[in-house]
């Protein structure tokens, strides 16, 4: 095929009413047709099933980091509830001056123990 | 190649295979398909390296959203409206870039890879058309390239790109315009 014979099919293709299926074959059969390269697929794959295993290790790491912080909340709790315990135990209240340790002291002492007058 | 076994396999039976993780299946279906997105995304951006790129990308794009696919349209028109959306991005984002770092005009912006054709009258039919379609409007572009590459129906068209029958049919008219005017030149 000529090159004005080429240009009228690529202007016939448009026509609305135009047989598109015979024009594209037509220049497929004219040299004109694209590929990807050869082994395209396994390329693909390859990219794909690499990025699968990143996310895979990515989802396991962060699986590791919740489950590390499950128990260190968890340990943290038995330490609070083991020193509300021991707190009530010793002072035999919640009240603030025994969360503080200063349930034994009167308030003249502590004067005493700011201002350094012995 | 592998997935040599999965030559005759119905298309509804690959896509469930690749959901339970059969790479075979999944290479099967980049097989069957990937010269109809070599036509759209080549066509639209050049036969380029970057091109191949953009390929790839509708794969793996595919692949990721292959438990979306209810199978009430074709697979082919599925990863067409991908390769479509996909290409446009990058039309967009090529234009972009130019626009902000070079004075390159539109057509310089893709690039085209002579192939070895066997006479120098395919390669001349090759370039001709290459050169048209490089200097269509994209909007036009991706008209003629799903018509005259992919030998699509107006209909067909409308469908993957989510037009209204109407327009294509004014925008294929307008096309049909510019390329007269662009082949002249040719």
């Amino acid at each position: 095929m000529n090159k004005s014979e080429i240009k009228k099919l690529i202007i016939s293709s448009l026509n609305a009413e135009a047989d598109a299926v015979g024009v594209s074959g037509k220049l497929e059969k004219e040299g004109i047709s694209y590929n990807f390269s050869e082994n395209f697929s396994d390329k693909v794959l390859n990219k794909l099933f690499s990025a699968v295993l990143t996310v895979n290790r990515e989802v396991e790491f962060v699986k590791y980091m919740n489950f590390a912080f499950y128990r260190i909340a968890l340990t943290g709790v038995a330490a609070i509830i083991v020193l509300l315990v021991s707190i009530f135990l010793r002072e035999g209240s919640f009240s603030f001056n025994s969360f503080l340790g200063l349930s034994d002291n009167y308030d003249e002492s502590i004067v005493c123990l700011l201002t350094g007058n012995m | 190649m592998i997935y040599e076994s999965y030559k005759v396999t119905e298309e509804v039976d690959l896509v469930r295979a690749s959901l339970n993780g059969d790479k075979n299946a999944f290479g099967e279906i980049v097989n069957r398909y990937q010269k109809m997105v070599a036509r759209t995304v080549k066509g639209m951006l050049g036969d380029s390296v970057f091109a191949e790129d953009i390929g790839q990308e509708v794969f793996i794009n595919l692949y990721y959203s292959l438990s979306e696919f209810r199978g009430e349209a074709k697979l082919s028109t599925y990863i067409q409206k991908i390769a479509v959306n996909l290409t446009l991005n990058e039309i967009k984002r090529r234009k972009r870039f130019f626009s902000l770092f070079s004075q390159k005009a539109n057509n310089e912006m893709y690039e085209f890879e002579i192939a070895d054709y066997d006479t120098e009258e395919r390669k001349e039919a090759s370039e001709i058309v290459h050169k048209a379609l490089m200097r269509l409007d994209p909007k036009f572009r991706i008209i003629v390239t799903m018509r005259m590459l992919q030998g699509y129906t107006t209909k067909e068209t409308a469908e993957i790109l989510d037009l209204p029958l109407g327009t294509v049919l004014s925008r294929l008219s307008r096309a049909q315009e510019q390329l007269r005017n662009i082949l002249v030149k040719l």
